[in-house]
């Protein structure tokens, strides 16, 4: 990527304007960090939305509402009850890059290695994507293929809506690393609802040894209805080859990728029953 | 469509500065270019921290920021920190520790340490170690650098306890 021309347009439908009349030569820029490692020399204009308010998170009812242009030092510092996106937000990358890296460029164009979508997806939460209108889109739905085709029309993200857990919800997500700025070698996420100790629904995704970021429905069938204990937690954990691909890589078999997996998805579930069992922050 | 010609403002070490670029100029290439060669290229991706500036009072690496970004902005290099003559508190520490030795991660390392400072006003081992984990050292394996850190921090702590 060359980047030729640089623009900041006035509003969300003039931003939408530009990407539409540029077409592939448009290019959103919010955080501009995944620009910089653009391999191919094609010239292309960049359209600064940094500018547009799309910088906040609101409590707006069931949801946090989380701008698209957030970086994620912001997402990472941000306190309210029951809030537990710090919590990823904090092991993504290095300060530096935590400071411009936004919400928004993590989940538009998604990258094997990306942590959020794994987070969105166990959180389900919900795109608002601006195409003249705004449309909103489950993450099942947004994740099940590239979300990068959505914006070939000039459509641009505005906001990522994460549920608020309620009371005996709980959340967890771990990402494994060799060093603090590297690509995760896996990150998983969990999501429990529990009634006493019994488990009534659980959401569980991947990324990062899987080619693409995904919910894993046989870890999910295996704890519903279920105690929430370590062995419960060992046994779904196991059923993480039925539906994911999983990778080796330098260093890495893909047995070891699995193994590793599974016992992320233990410690994953083990915080999110601890969350759910009366963590207030 | 109207083209914006590139040229770019912003405030820069505490002066209203305007220059002439190009879309694709990083931010770190510009500074150098004027002089402010405080600020290293080092990784040139994002990993080492050499070339960490403050923008809005944040850390930032300048080697992945197009100067373009810097528009409106307020950015300190590390020659808004201290001179020779009378150095930062934090570079007075380093140099008391012997903490230096290539001294190329320093001037990173400082303007990570300014955005710590700057925003927080106590100073766990945790925080610190967050705003700090994205400035590298191939030389002296931290030890020196985290002690004269500690120092300045423990310092600004007494003198100023939380309620």
């Amino acid at each position: 990527m060359k980047l030729c021309e640089f623009i900041r347009p006035a509003s969300l439908a003039a931003a939408r304007d530009n990407l539409r009349e540029l077409g592939p030569k448009g290019m959103i820029l919010a955080g501009g960090t995944a620009l910089h490692f653009m391999q191919d020399h094609t010239p292309v204009t960049a359209v600064d939305i940094t500018r547009l308010g799309l910088s906040f998170i609101k409590p707006e009812g069931d949801f946090y509402n989380i701008g698209a242009a957030t970086p994620l030092a912001d997402i990472q510092r941000y306190r309210a009850p029951r809030w537990a996106m710090h919590e990823i937000c904090r092991r993504i990358s290095t300060h530096q890059i935590r400071n411009v890296s936004t919400i928004g460029g993590n989940v538009c164009r998604v990258f094997p290695w990306a942590d959020l979508p794994v987070v969105l997806l166990a959180m389900d939460a919900r795109m608002a994507i601006y195409s003249g209108k705004e449309q909103e889109f489950g993450a099942d739905e947004y994740f099940a293929s590239q979300p990068a085709k959505r914006f070939l029309d000039g459509n641009i993200l505005t906001s990522v809506k994460v549920p608020a857990l309620k009371a005996h919800h709980g959340f967890g997500s771990m990402k494994v690393v060799r060093t603090q700025a590297s690509f995760a070698l896996v990150t998983v996420a969990a999501r429990l609802e529990l009634a006493g100790n019994v488990i009534q629904a659980a959401r569980v995704a991947a990324g990062s040894a899987i080619p693409f970021p995904r919910r894993l429905p046989s870890v999910e069938a295996a704890l519903v209805g279920r105690e929430a204990v370590a062995a419960v937690f060992q046994e779904a954990a196991a059923q993480a080859g039925r539906d994911a691909p999983w990778r080796g890589r330098e260093g890495m078999s893909p047995e070891y990728s699995r193994h590793l997996a599974e016992v992320t998805i233990q410690d994953a579930l083990e915080r999110a029953a601890t969350f759910a069992r009366g963590r207030t922050e | 469509m109207i083209k914006h010609p590139h040229v770019v403002t912003f405030t820069l070490n505490g002066e209203l500065k305007t220059f002439i670029t190009r879309p694709d100029e990083k931010l770190l290439d510009l500074l150098r270019r004027e002089g402010y060669k405080g600020t290293k290229y080092g990784c040139g991706q994002g990993t080492c921290g050499a070339c960490t500036v403050l923008m809005d009072g944040r850390a930032v690496y300048s080697c992945l920021l197009f100067a373009m970004q810097a528009e409106n902005r307020d950015v300190r290099t590390i020659e808004s920190i201290g001179t020779h003559e009378k150095p930062s508190e934090f570079q007075q520490e380093l140099i008391d520790g012997a903490a230096v030795q290539c001294g190329f991660c320093i001037p990173g390392m400082i303007m990570s340490a300014e955005a710590l400072m700057q925003a927080e006003e106590v100073y766990p081992d945790d925080i610190v170690r967050e705003y700090m984990d994205g400035n590298l050292c191939r030389c002296t394996g931290y030890e020196k650098i985290w002690g004269a850190l500690r120092r300045v921090l423990d310092r600004r702590e007494a003198a100023h306890p939380k309620k």
